[in-house]
């Protein structure tokens, strides 16, 4: 089960999420800076809530709930477009 | 017993004194109001570029940061995507020629063997570079770190010796008794330690106004986007000349100070700035300042232009007026000691600055000359 793939575009496992809140992430943005989930292609699009519901898992109803900051683009957009 | 000192802040410069101090034999407890580098440590970018500093204080400190880095990896016993590949900054036209060759002499009047390569010896190196630029300078020595990596790695190898990481634990004040800092007060606790050292940042001079010390240190803003995963295109450090002047400036004519500067991270991405505003702690990213930003990588490398974007990110530098960091004690209050203000050079510095402050602390001899970096610089200005 631990190592069932969260993040697709980064390749990152459970075990490397669970990992990261063993070494203090209390965050999604912790966790994406120990292990590289959601900084891939969709941009945690998909992996986020599921990372989150770990993290309440692992750390019960804690206050900290900082998802990663929305920025732009929204969608993976060519440089020559912008 | 063990001397007892509290570092607050987490970032690259907090961990990095945590670790010397730790190894120094210190009892550490670092406070960090929420995670390690998830400030300004986590939202720049990963040169270790040298060849840019100007001659003096700081680039003597970088060159030695630059030789702890090479066996960092080794000490931390981490991987931190160390990489010497060189650096070279772009000219593109006969101005910047002009003005590139005299910062080179004085980059080799201060020993740095940095050259000045042609068009197309740059293009050898950085094959899909445009045919537009028509020189660049060369230093093999400028190298590449992961900065967050580095952070996490430096508050790990500290652990391991001891030091405690106290993660979501705000520092709301000092604790002073008779002129000497005996210790913080974090999440409404008092904690106690024979020292303090503040390693916070752009965030410094907001705590150390509350014990009356005021400290120039500003958030300048810089801009960086991210592209999607690439094969190896850029295997060194490349800013291009007009990073130089924007770095200098202080004039209108360029307000958001864009400049290019690109590198590519292990994973493939690339990183490409970067912009200095000084709009407060707003950290947001501005559209206008990102298609700049994208216009002058899509003109250094044309192949950009069918390449993706996916996310931009901000960070806040902590720039200090005449562009040193502030590192010593603070003479107004015995043992409280304060590292802050590389703006852009605090991974370039962190090695250097963990070391150097781990020995003052300890009332080691530091073989270093820190007259340049006291806080009473700006005891007679007015801030």
């Amino acid at each position: 089960m631990s190592d069932i793939i969260i993040c697709r575009c980064e390749g990152v496992r459970l075990h490397e999420i669970l990992a990261s809140i063993e070494d203090g992430a209390n965050s999604v943005q912790g966790i994406k800076k120990r292990c590289r989930v959601g900084m891939g292609y969709c941009q945690g699009r998909t992996c986020q809530p599921v990372i989150r519901e770990v993290l309440i898992n692992k750390l019960g109803s804690n206050p900290i709930d900082r998802t990663s900051k929305i920025q732009s683009p929204i969608r993976p957009v060519l440089l020559r477009d912008l | 017993m063990k001397q007892k000192v509290i570092v607050i802040g987490g970032g690259i410069i907090g961990t990095s004194i945590a670790y010397y101090l730790s190894k120094n034999e210190v009892d550490v407890t670092l406070f960090e109001s929420k995670d390690i580098a998830a400030g300004s440590s986590g939202s720049c970018d990963r040169a270790i570029m040298i060849q840019s500093k100007k001659p003096g204080p700081t680039l003597d400190l970088a060159l030695k940061s630059a030789e702890m880095y090479k066996t960092l990896e080794l000490e931390l016993e981490e991987d931190l995507e160390y990489r010497k590949g060189g650096g070279m900054i772009l000219i593109e036209n006969e101005f910047e020629l002009e003005v590139i060759q005299e910062m080179v002499e004085r980059q080799n009047q201060a020993g740095l063997d940095v050259s000045i390569i042609s068009g197309e010896d740059a293009r050898e190196k950085v094959p899909l570079l445009s045919k537009s630029i028509i020189a660049s300078t060369w230093w093999s020595e400028d190298a590449e770190i992961n900065p967050m990596g580095t952070a996490f790695a430096f508050a790990r190898a500290a652990q391991k010796r001891n030091a405690k990481m106290e993660l979501n634990y705000i520092v709301q004040g000092f604790l002073i008794e008779n002129g000497r800092v005996v210790g913080v007060k974090a999440n409404n606790e008092n904690f106690y330690a024979d020292g303090v050292v503040v390693c916070t940042g752009v965030w410094t001079k907001s705590l150390l106004q509350s014990i009356n010390i005021d400290v120039p240190i500003v958030p300048r803003k810089g801009e960086i986007l991210v592209t999607e995963r690439l094969p190896k295109v850029i295997d060194c450090n490349i800013l291009s000349g007009s990073y130089i002047a924007s770095k200098l400036q202080k004039g209108n004519d360029n307000p958001y100070g864009i400049g290019l500067a690109i590198g590519q991270t292990k994973s493939g991405t690339l990183l490409i700035g970067g912009s200095r505003e000084f709009v407060g702690f707003d950290s947001s990213t501005n559209s206008t300042v990102i298609r700049e930003i994208a216009k002058r990588a899509v003109q250094a490398f044309p192949f950009l232009k069918n390449v993706n974007l996916i996310r931009t990110f901000s960070g806040l530098r902590p720039f200090t007026p005449d562009n040193l960091p502030i590192l010593g004690e603070i003479p107004s209050v015995e043992g409280l000691f304060i590292a802050a203000g590389h703006e852009g050079d605090g991974i370039a510095l962190a090695p250097i600055t963990g070391k150097l402050m781990a020995e003052i602390i300890c009332g080691q001899n530091t073989d270093f000359d820190m007259e340049p970096f006291s806080i009473q610089r700006f005891a007679n200005m007015k801030i």
